[in-house]
């Protein structure tokens, strides 16, 4: 069971670079590629708030949860 | 008010302090090799050098040379342990899963050299030595207050990896 982020997935949809983002949310290149790697334990409300403004989007469009790899709701 | 880290720190001045007592116990430590080697000698020499009276060695003098090795070579392994926690907390942040490691062997040595004062004891009785090896409780406090630290390390170390991994 893990959850998985699909930020890079967005990222392309809205033709946005990461450095760019960065710059948008204030939040460091670095901090940014642990989330879109998926090594993150944890997000913060407002981090998750900053990036769903900038990316015009929900929080169910950049986490999904994982049962053992198999996605349990996909959103397309 | 006494800094936690950098030149004049608490830190700093445990390190030197820890340096010189581990340079004295490697001294002590050829100093009762130098025994061992020449401790079965010693009437001999008495005798070489025209000293009067009986010089007697016996068993007993062994446990009391075994009983100090076992001292200091805990008392070594703890000071290298402490030395490498400083070094940690010198370079970043002590709280790091290494440290509970450490922290866990000083836990270990501390109880195994107080549980040697049993096998002393027992080995005194046996070769009837008047050596001095009985527990002490402050000590057996210090060793569970050394294992409660090392898990106070562990749930550190993982919390500082939480942190550093929330964005």
């Amino acid at each position: 069971m893990s959850i998985s982020v699909k930020l890079d997935r967005v990222l392309l949809d809205r033709g946005m670079s990461l450095t760019e983002l960065s710059e948008r949310v204030g939040v460091t290149i670095a901090n940014l590629s642990i989330l879109k790697t998926g090594k993150a334990k944890a997000i913060r409300f407002s981090t998750l708030e900053a990036i769903c403004k900038e990316l015009k989007c929900q929080p169910g469009d950049i986490l999904f949860f994982e049962d053992d790899g198999k996605p349990i709701r996909h959103d397309d | 008010m006494i800094k936690a880290i950098g030149k004049g720190s608490l830190a700093s001045i445990l390190a030197v302090a820890l340096h010189v007592v581990r340079v004295v116990v490697w001294i002590a430590f050829a100093g009762l090799s130098a025994a061992i080697v020449a401790i079965p000698f010693l009437p001999a020499l008495a005798r070489f050098v025209g000293a009067e009276g009986d010089i007697d060695v016996d068993a007993g003098d062994f446990v009391e040379v075994l009983k100090h090795f076992i001292t200091f070579g805990v008392t070594l392994f703890v000071v290298e342990r402490l030395l490498e926690i400083l070094k940690t907390l010198r370079f970043g942040s002590p709280f790091v899963k290494e440290n509970a490691d450490c922290f866990r062997k000083l836990g270990w040595a501390l109880l195994i050299g107080e549980g040697s004062k049993i096998v002393i004891s027992i080995l005194a009785a046996i070769f009837d030595a008047d050596v001095d090896a009985g527990l002490d409780g402050i000590t057996l406090i210090s060793v569970a207050a050394v294992f409660v630290l090392s898990e106070v390390f562990r749930e550190g170390a993982r919390m500082k990896e939480e942190q550093d991994l929330t964005v």
